[in-house]
């Protein structure tokens, strides 16, 4: 590998990528853009939901019971005095639940069951209530978490994924686009006529990538961090490293779809059902332990899936380097990595007609 | 001494043949015409001597480091990034042939004078067509290469900077420069010490541009290669 070679092709791409003020703002802006809605719109719990109180209990627990649900964000609270009419708020969809406090201390709850978050949020807080209301006396007892908070939130478990899915999915369009063209044109050709091996073609590009991948990881993790205020218990700089590593794995991939890509509609085509399944199988909406049996070799071929795992070890467990699911990780994103370099590289060898 | 030299040579690309059994000979230190329609094989024959692609029979012989630092290769396409500006596009092609920083800036001066290019801090993409395909025969030049392959390096030059170009083609190949051109313009293709004439993936005819016209008893270049052409037909 010739050095000066490489240097040269990274001087020039580094070059070309500043120039193009709208581009480098995208690279930029996108993945906080994309990260922050992220935050905001998913993995939050629902509040000011409506529920309807038809009190009917012991005075003294129902006072309890309704001043816990009061007091809470979660529900907005109005009284009926006729379960018929307050059975009819949920059906006309004014309501999400009736709870029915009874003359013997127990509730009863009728729901408007449509979407599984709300009713979920509404159940937690009435046991909550309900434990509240029995002197905290229900014959059970959760012991503080090994890992994890108390009460735990979606975005804790959320956050690690789409950090992951972030810096994977923009690593890949950023470089996508890279040799479409250049491949037919004759721009590589005159780049080969001078002995450049596709090596130190790959590895030129890598290294102008990797000056806007390292700011793109970096925004990524002081957003999560400072913006939504989600703990990282591990090193951060470990978890820099594993973002980078995936970074440097999806970039592979994009330079390896972009030299076998004959136009930039093709490209963006072969992108597609790589992004997608990455999304929906690496554990980072809903556990891969989830996933039907047949599924999940395929959810683990994805090095988004090992990363996923590993950020959240991190990041929730506080585990270092000494955990095999962070070993597998920085692993499994290498190995990808030099298999997609190595696509790539056979891939530009070949010349067009 | 022959610094290009190929027998029996076949390629094509998948089932469609492009190379149907063609023997050259480019001699050291000369100017080699390679002329004939689009789609003959020129470019192929190119990529063949680059080493780009393996022929499916037959030899190819070039002598000196190719790919390398010893070809200097110009493509019909102008190949260039449109946003690097004339000097950064010396630089990267300087760099890549290990050039050192002054003397990729004194062929630079040099080139932009020779071949009247605008200041080297223009963009590439807002030059003319005619600009670019100077700028891009000067990224061929910029090395001084030994052996100098340009695909259609004229088009779009006027004929008065064609004729610097020429002269200067031969004063390098005097020195020991080979080149391989090909061109649609037949007639500047009779400065050439050799002439190859090319149709169908095999050289008709390859000699010196007057023994080609003395064979047809013609006397242009053109006229020589409808001959040929004809009688081509005829068997």
């Amino acid at each position: 590998m010739n050095f000066q070679r490489v240097y040269a092709i990274a001087a020039r791409k580094f070059a070309s990528l500043r120039r193009d003020k709208r581009m480098f703002g995208f690279i930029v802006i996108m993945p906080a853009l994309q990260i922050l809605l992220f935050g905001w719109a998913i993995g939050g719990t629902p509040t000011d939901l409506n529920v309807v109180v038809v009190d009917d209990g012991p005075a003294e627990q129902s006072a309890i019971f309704i001043g816990y649900i009061e007091g809470g964000d979660a529900l907005l609270v109005s009284y009926s005095d006729s379960m018929d009419e307050a059975n009819a708020t949920v059906e006309n969809g004014a309501s999400w639940a009736v709870f029915h406090l009874l003359p013997d201390g127990t509730i009863s709850v009728v729901l408007d069951n449509s979407n599984q978050q709300v009713t979920n949020t509404i159940l937690l807080e009435v046991r909550d209530a309900m434990q509240e209301a029995n002197g905290g006396q229900l014959p059970l007892d959760i012991a503080d978490p090994i890992y994890g908070d108390r009460d735990p939130s979606f975005i804790d478990f959320l956050a690690p994924g789409i950090m992951t899915l972030v810096c994977f999915m923009f690593s890949t369009i950023l470089t996508t686009m890279t040799f479409v063209g250049e491949r037919h044109d004759g721009t590589l050709d005159r780049i080969f006529a001078a002995g450049t091996q596709p090596s130190e073609v790959l590895f030129g590009h890598l290294g102008a990538f990797s000056v806007i991948l390292i700011g793109q990881v970096a925004v990524v993790i002081a957003i999560a961090t400072l913006g939504f205020e989600i703990p990282i218990n591990g090193s951060v700089m470990l978890l820099f490293t594993v973002c980078l590593l995936l970074g440097w794995a999806a970039m592979c991939l994009g330079l390896a779809i972009s030299s076998k890509a004959k136009s930039e509609f093709q490209a963006m085509q072969l992108n597609m059902p790589l992004l997608f399944p990455a999304l929906l199988l690496s554990g980072i909406l809903w556990p891969v332990q989830a996933l039907p049996g047949w599924l999940q070799p395929v959810a683990w071929a994805l090095p988004t899936t090992w990363t996923a795992e590993a950020c959240r070890s991190i990041m929730i467990r506080g585990w270092g380097l000494e955990s095999t699911s962070v070993q597998l990780a920085l692993l499994i994103n290498t190995i990808f990595g030099v298999l997609m370099l190595a696509i790539a590289s056979r891939t530009i060898r070949v010349r067009q007609s | 001494m022959a610094a290009i030299s190929a027998e029996g040579l076949v390629r094509g690309y998948g089932s469609i043949p492009v190379l149907q059994g063609l023997g050259m000979t480019v001699d050291e230190g000369s100017i080699y015409g390679l002329l004939g329609p689009s789609g003959c094989g020129k470019t192929t024959l190119l990529k063949v001597i680059l080493g780009f692609l393996e022929p499916e029979s037959g030899t190819m012989n070039v002598k000196g480091d190719i790919p390398g630092s010893d070809v200097g290769y110009s493509p019909q396409e102008i190949a260039l990034y449109p946003d690097l500006s004339i000097a950064e596009t010396m630089r990267f092609h300087g760099r890549l042939h290990g050039m050192k920083a002054d003397r990729i800036l004194s062929r630079q001066s040099w080139l932009i004078e020779f071949l009247d290019l605008p200041e080297p801090n223009r963009p590439v993409g807002k030059l003319s067509g005619g600009q670019k395909r100077r700028v891009s025969l000067a990224v061929a030049l910029l090395h001084e290469p030994a052996l100098l392959l340009l695909d259609e390096p004229t088009v779009g030059v006027d004929p008065e900077l064609r004729a610097r170009i020429w002269n200067h083609l031969q004063e390098i190949a005097a020195n020991g420069t080979t080149i391989v051109i090909t061109t649609h313009y037949i007639d500047e293709a009779g400065k050439a010490n050799r002439v190859g004439l090319m149709r169908d993936g095999i050289l008709l005819a390859e000699d010196t541009p007057k023994a080609v016209m003395d064979s047809q008893s013609t006397s242009s270049l053109e006229e020589a290669f409808l001959a040929l052409c004809r009688r081509e037909v005829k068997a």
